[in-house]
This record gives structure tokens, C-alpha cells and sequence, in this order.
């Protein structure tokens, strides 16, 4: 019996399988400009049933297909894309109207799930933007970066959407940096990932046992706040740290407080005269 | 024991002992169920917390103390934990438990850690208990340095500032304990909250001037201290400038309400000032959210995409959803029949077979469900524990009567208006509607002429001011309303097309004003 089950389900992840690949041949064929001249009816013979309603279909499809192939190139390239959008609430402002902020996130060599940020215009009489809904984490000061590239049509405040998403994109970039950093700093320290911390004090007799030579000495290494500015470290040696980072990953300042005291000592081992968090994660990993 | 007790500005130990007979720790204790209390001491009885919460032991020389006691004490902690883990394998009663506690092992006194610990133990038990609301941690302007008297002008909310509020727990108990009256002493206990990201902070306040067990243990005159002394949460959403702050509950006898009120006044004003540090000044402002739920608490208002993006904009926050650039396969429209599985089809096939008046009422009741998840997403469903238990609004609509256009659209709407009130509150929009159920899309033209008329009516109202607003208050109850709306809108029973974006819960709001159709107050979730 458990056999014939096992059977099935792997025939039925074969079939899943298939169906996607089915799928993205379906895509690239349809989206190939060989498949497009061999659809379009060639314009000397206008013939009655070239235009047979397969092939329409097949045209429409194949459009479509061109069209999203070109938003994904977009997305992909551009990192910041604009797209259209209804409100369903049937007493929204403007008609439902809604302009989508689309801000691409690439970490460890993936896309991550986009960024958006829903534009409405609610002014009566200017047509000036304002923030409806968005996706933003909390740690980015949407509601500051609106306040001066986005201001309601009060005084002389002008609206600039093109600065406010370049600026939007920056914050929400820099902060995924900051959190891949901290990752980057963990691995070279021969920290686990973060279930592996959560494992427990097993885990960490095993990170003892391991003994990388560079990392042996750190023992935890966390971002400390919100946006991933301060990591807080700690020393085998019961030291612990604060690391302050800039915007861009330059080390504005490290502290390390052991049992005397500062221990100005642990700093510069682990500082060395870099001057950027990933310098430090280079000399960690170099040993 | 302190022979004499000094008053202090100084902070509750967590050692401090209070006496099992104080009615306090009875109510406390009592509220647990068996199995609760029997890990909570289990947990007391650990190595690590020896030092907050040892129990009474017999000292192995003298042989007789206490063994004609009901309850005699042990002789070491490996036996009491046997004996505790014995009682969890047996069934028994709450009481023999508690008794054992309270007259056996713990005759000395419950310590204040103790007393914490039960009580969020309690919260584990009962998620519901508390009730929450949410504020929102504000930057304030740096204040004017001229010092020409300004002194006593509040500080302006800094609506640029770039400062995300960074929080660093024993500082902040630090500067929250001196912000806290001399004559009111605190205990603080911080708990990282078992499943959601929040970190706890219990404080138990007390009306005493004195931190010793004498000052806890009842003066002769006055009986105990501890019928003034309340609790308040105050919980930290993990990365998410906001703070959970629960409505204090008395503990022991009734206390009177206002001077419950000011005590949490008191700490929720003392809440900005300890987070503030010299030159970085923070204020909070409510945020029209309280529930019981913390959970929807930490997705209304946590550190992930949820935020402001409820309700039908979920589909934007959903993190399970793919969406690559590098993937060009097509996506299937979010309420496509391929999204929802092989089923639909089956049934479509069957629908055939039906007499016309039986499809025509499949058709609606599948087309009711498509709108419902159209405009409740992902959100809003009665099994996903995220529900609010009350949605207060009061809708400030003028009534419809003096709107020129639209009347027949009103009429029917009445007609299949439901719930007293709901007839009044898209009023305002019923021009717009109506035009947009004609569908196509409409004309540069035709909005700017909208907006016109908005403008005009906007003057309007501004201009006679004697236009008729009812006084329409609606309150929501139950123990998920949006849920319960949601099934509304499923059975055909609310229209979910022409149904007010604010009756999808995607505000983020639990109280607010309506006017033109749409939450006012709070505006709008954005910002």
C-alpha cells in the first residue's frame, strides 16, 4: 500500500513538474520572434482562412506574452518601475485611480518579493500625490521621506515622485545591504545562520568545537535596532560590543566593554584599520 | 528582612518577597489552571532561578521543624522537583496544588519575579486577556535655542525626520524609573514573548514609598498596600517605531477608576521621555488600533510589509507569492479560475445540467465569493486569529436628501441596505458610482469635472453649514468582525462591490470618523 502511495505522489510531483516546464517552453516559444513571423499571415497573400481564430488567439496571446517579457526586462534593469492600478473601494478618492511604486530588491543573487508603495491623488484641487498604501518595512522613514519629497499642496512645496522613489530606493537598498552584511559578518565569524542560533547552547558548543581561527573569538554577532545600523557583538571572552554603521557600511565607531572595562585591545584585532564593515568581514574570512 | 524601611526612588527588587496570605497573590495564583501552575513552579524550581525564587527548605540538622505540618517542607530542590513533576503526571485538583505552594513550599513569601511570572503566564493562557492599543513612536523637532520663555510651547511633531526610534531595554527602564513618582514604587520584568516578536515588559506598580518587605507587608491601620497597586504591559514590537500598551487591570480589591486612569497616564507619559535622549525627542500618538489581539496587534502594526497594506492590498504584502522579473511565465490573474484550483471546473460542468434559475444563483453565489476575495484578499478569514472583538465609526456624512444626482442608485441601495446606518454612509459617492458602474473608463474630462463638483460641494458644505448630518455611530462586535463581514459579503448578504473600502478593515483602524465614504481622522494607512 505505501508503495502504491509513494508511487503516486512521485508520479503527481513528475506531473507538476512537467506542467511547469510545459509552461515556460509555452512562454519562450510564444514569445520568440521566429513564432511571431510564423503566426503573422504574410501580407501578399491575404487569404480567408489565415485569419482563423486559433491563430488570433495565438496572436493575443503571444502580444501578451511580448508585453510581460518586456515589464520583467524592465523590472529587471531598472529596479524602480511604475505600474497602474484600481482602488476597488467604490468611495476612493479620484476614481480609484492608483499609481504603484514597484522598488526590485536583489539580495544573494535573488530577487526578492518587490517593494511597493500605492499612490493616490486625494487633493481636490491639484493633482498631487500622496501615499495610499504600502509595502515598506517599518524601519524606513516612509512617512519622512513623503513629508519632503511628497508634501501636500500647501505653500510652495513642490512634489518630486522622482526623487522620492530614487531616495525610497537607496534607503530600502541600503538597509537590505545591512542586513546581508550582518549575515556576511556571521558567516566569517563561523556563526550559523540564524535557525542555527536558535537551535540553541548545542549548536554553539559545536561552533566552539569547530574553531575557525579567525572567528573562534566572536560569539554572536546581531544587528541591534531597527534599521540594522548597530550590531551588537560578543567576545568568547565575555566582551561585548556595538558596532555603529554609516549609510554606506564605512564603521563610524566600535566600542567593546569586557570585564576591566574598555578593551580597546579586542577592537583593533578585529578592526585592523578597515574602514568599512566589509573590509572587516574580509579579514575575518581571510583568517 | 530590612528592620526599617527609608523611602526611595529606587525600583522594586525582583526578590522582594510578598506574603502568601496577601490577597495578591492568591487572585494571581488563582487564575492559572493546574497545568499551568504546576510549570510555572517547575520553572521556579530551576538552577537558574534559585536566586528570585527559592523555595523553603527544611535544613537537614533540625529534623522535626515543620514535619507535623501538613505540608512539609523538603530537603532539597532535586525532591521538590520530583514531587512537582510527580502532581503534573497525576490528576488532581487546582487547590492541593496551590496549597502546597502557598502554606508548603513557599510559606516564606512569593517573590515579585514570582508573582511576574505567573502573570504572564497568564497572558500565555489567555491571549484575550488583555486589551492593547497602539502607539505610534514620533519624532519631535529639536527644540527652538533661542530660550525666549518657549519653554512652555509643546514641541511640533517632525513630520521629515529621517530617525527610526531605536529602543535599548535596561536604558529605558532606567530613565522610565525616574520619570516614575518617588512615592510610587515599580517592579519591571521583561519577557520575550513566546511566539510573536514582541518583547514584555510587566510593570506592577505600587503605591508605596518604600522598596522593603515591610513596606509590602500590611500596616496594621491601612490594609494591604497592594489594593492600590496595579499592572500595566507595555509591549515593543520587534524593528517597528510603535508601543503596545495594555489597559491596567486592578489587582486585589477595586480601586477607584480615575486613579487607575492617572497611573496610566503617568506611564504612558513616561513611555516618550524614556525613550528620548538629549537632542532626540520622541512623542507618542495613538493610532486608532486597540484590540485584544496581539497578534493583529504585530501585523497592524509590526516591523513587516502588513502594515498599511490590508485587506485587498494584502496580495502586494504576500511574501509567499513569487514574483521574480527573471520569471517570464505569464502569472495568472490573482482571481482566475486556474488560482482556484481544479474543483471550479467540475462544477461548472455540472452547472450545466441545472434548471436556469439554480445556475443564475450558483453564478451569484460564486461571483459574491470572488468579490469577497477580491476586496478581503487574503485577510479577514474567521480561522486565522487575527480578528479585532469591537470597530467603533461614527459616520459624518450629510444625509442624503440635498445630493442632485444618483437618487435611484440611493433608493436601491436601501433597499438592499442590511444594518440600520449602512444605508448612509456612500452617500456622498453615489454620483461616482454610478458612473463608474457604467463602466469603460472615463475621460480625462469627466474627472476633472468630478473634481469640480467635489470642490463645489466641498464649498458647499463649508458655506451653509446647516445641512442635516445624522449622528450615525455604528459599532462592530464580535469575536472577528471583519470575518464576520467577509461571510457577509460571501452570501450575498452585504453587496461586496458597492461596499465601503473602510468595512474591509484595510485602515488598520478600530475607531474612526467617516466621511465622503472613506476613513477620516487617521489619515489614510500611508503615513
Amino acid at each position: 500500500m505505501a508503495s502504491l502511495d509513494e508511487e503516486i505522489e512521485s508520479l503527481q510531483a513528475r506531473a507538476s513538474a512537467l506542467k511547469s516546464k510545459l509552461q515556460i517552453q509555452t512562454s519562450t516559444l510564444l514569445a520568440a520572434p521566429s513564432t511571431r513571423k510564423l503566426l503573422t499571415p504574410p501580407s501578399s497573400t491575404l487569404t480567408t482562412d489565415d485569419t482563423t481564430p486559433l491563430r488570433q488567439k495565438l496572436l493575443a496571446r503571444s502580444a501578451i506574452q511580448r508585453a510581460h517579457n518586456q515589464q520583467c526586462l524592465y523590472r529587471a534593469c531598472a529596479g524602480l518601475t511604475l505600474f497602474r492600478a484600481q482602488d476597488p473601494d467604490p468611495s476612493a478618492v479620484d476614481g480609484g485611480a492608483i499609481l504603484g511604486l514597484r522598488v526590485e530588491i536583489v539580495s544573494r543573487a535573488k530577487f526578492l518579493r518587490p517593494y511597493y508603495v500605492l499612490l493616490n491623488r486625494p487633493y481636490p484641487e491639484s493633482a498631487y500625490l500622496r501615499v495610499h498604501r504600502h509595502t515598506i518595512p517599518a524601519c524606513i522613514p516612509l512617512a519622512g521621506l513623503a513629508a519632503r519629497w511628497l508634501p501636500p499642496p500647501k505653500g510652495e512645496a513642490k512634489q518630486d515622485l522622482a526623487r522620492f522613489s530614487r531616495v525610497l530606493r537607496r534607503e530600502v537598498v541600503r538597509y537590505h545591504h545591512r542586513l546581508g552584511v550582518v549575515a556576511d559578518l556571521r558567516k566569517a565569524a563561523g556563526l550559523g545562520g540564524r535557525k542555527g542560533r536558535a537551535a540553541g547552547e548545542g549548536g554553539e558548543d559545536e561552533l566552539e568545537a569547530g574553531a575557525v581561527p579567525a572567528g573562534g573569538k566572536l560569539v554572536d554577532i546581531t544587528p541591534a535596532d531597527a534599521e540594522a545600523k548597530q550590531i551588537s557583538i560578543e567576545w568568547a571572552n565575555g566582551c561585548a560590543g556595538r558596532l555603529v554603521m554609516g549609510d554606506d557600511g564605512e564603521i563610524i565607531k566600535l566600542v567593546a566593554v569586557g570585564e576591566g572595562g574598555r578593551d580597546r585591545e579586542a577592537v583593533r584585532e578585529l578592526l585592523g584599520g578597515a574602514a568599512t564593515v566589509e573590509d572587516v568581514v574580509k579579514r575575518l574570512a581571510s583568517g | 528582612m530590612a528592620r526599617i524601611s527609608i523611602p526611595t526612588t529606587a525600583r522594586l527588587p525582583s526578590s522582594l518577597r510578598v506574603a502568601p496570605s496577601n490577597p495578591a497573590v492568591s487572585k494571581i495564583l488563582n487564575h492559572l489552571s493546574r497545568g499551568s501552575l504546576l510549570s510555572i513552579v517547575l520553572d521556579w524550581l530551576d538552577e537558574n532561578n534559585q536566586a528570585l525564587a527559592a523555595p523553603y527548605l527544611r535544613a537537614a540538622e533540625d529534623e522535626d521543624d515543620g514535619l507535623d505540618d501538613l505540608n512539609p517542607p523538603a530537603q532539597s530542590l532535586e525532591e521538590l522537583q520530583e514531587l512537582y513533576a510527580d502532581l503534573q503526571a497525576r490528576k488532581g485538583s487546582k487547590r492541593e496544588v496551590l496549597d502546597r505552594i502557598v502554606e508548603g513550599d513557599w510559606r516564606h513569601g512569593l517573590s515579585l519575579y514570582q508573582l511576574a511570572m505567573a502573570d504572564l503566564q497568564y497572558l500565555y493562557d489567555h491571549p484575550l486577556s488583555q486589551k492593547w492599543s497602539a502607539y505610534r513612536i514620533m519624532p519631535l523637532k529639536p527644540a527652538a535655542r533661542d530660550g525666549g520663555g518657549d519653554e512652555h510651547t509643546p514641541p511640533l511633531v517632525d513630520n521629515e525626520s529621517l530617525m527610526v526610534p531605536r529602543f535599548h531595554p535596561s536604558t529605558f527602564l532606567n530613565a522610565l524609573q525616574a520619570q516614575v513618582l518617588p512615592d510610587v514604587k515599580a517592579h519591571y520584568n521583561f519577557d520575550r514573548h513566546r511566539s510573536l516578536p514582541l518583547l514584555l515588559l510587566r510593570i506592577f506598580i505600587l503605591d508605596s514609598p518604600y522598596n522593603t518587605s515591610l513596606g509590602i507587608a500590611a500596616p496594621k491601620p491601612a490594609p494591604t498596600t497592594f489594593d492600590t497597586s496595579r499592572t500595566v504591559y507595555i509591549a515593543f514590537p520587534d524593528a517597528s517605531p510603535h508601543v503596545f500598551i495594555s489597559k491596567p487591570q486592578t489587582v486585589g480589591a477595586s480601586a477607584a477608576a480615575g486613579e487607575s486612569k492617572s497611573l496610566r497616564t503617568l506611564i504612558v507619559e513616561g513611555i516618550p521621555k524614556a525613550l528620548s535622549r538629549p537632542r532626540r525627542r520622541f512623542t507618542l500618538k495613538s493610532t486608532s488600533l486597540a484590540t485584544r489581539n496581539l497578534e493583529e496587534m504585530v501585523e497592524r502594526r509590526g516591523a513587516q510589509r502588513t502594515n498599511s497594506a490590508a485587506g485587498g492590498w494584502g496580495v502586494y504584502a504576500d511574501e509567499t507569492k513569487k514574483e521574480s522579473p527573471l520569471d517570464t511565465v505569464l502569472p495568472t490573474p490573482p482571481l482566475s479560475e486556474e488560482e482556484e484550483g481544479g474543483g471550479e471546473r467540475k462544477r461548472k460542468k455540472r452547472a450545466r445540467a441545472l434548471s436556469p434559475a439554480a445556475r443564475r444563483e450558483e453564478r451569484a453565489v460564486k461571483r459574491a465569493r470572488l468579490v469577497a476575495k477580491a476586496r478581503f484578499g487574503e485577510s479577514a478569514r474567521v480561522d486565522d486569529g487575527k480578528g479585532v472583538e469591537r470597530v467603533d465609526v461614527v459616520i459624518e456624512d450629510a444625509f442624503p436628501e440635498d445630493e442632485p444626482t444618483g437618487k435611484s442608485g440611493r433608493r436601491e441601495r436601501l433597499r438592499d441596505g442590511e444594518r440600520e446606518g449602512e444605508g448612509e454612509e456612500e452617500e456622498d459617492d453615489d454620483s461616482q458610482w454610478q458612473r463608474r458602474s457604467k463602466g469603460g473608463r472615463r475621460s480625462r474630462a469627466d474627472i476633472d469635472l468630478e473634481r469640480e463638483r467635489e470642490i463645489e460641494a466641498d464649498r458647499q458644505r463649508e458655506a451653509e453649514g446647516g445641512q442635516w448630518r445624522p449622528n450615525v455611530r455604528l459599532t462592530f462586535r464580535g469575536s472577528h468582525v471583519f470575518a464576520g463581514l467577509r461571510q457577509l459579503v460571501e452570501h450575498g448578504i452585504i453587496d461586496g462591490e458597492r461596499m465601503p473600502g473602510w468595512l474591509t478593515g484595510e485602515e488598520g483602524v478600530t475607531v474612526g470618523a467617516v466621511r465622503n465614504g472613506r476613513i477620516r481622522g487617521y489619515k489614510g494607512s500611508g503615513v
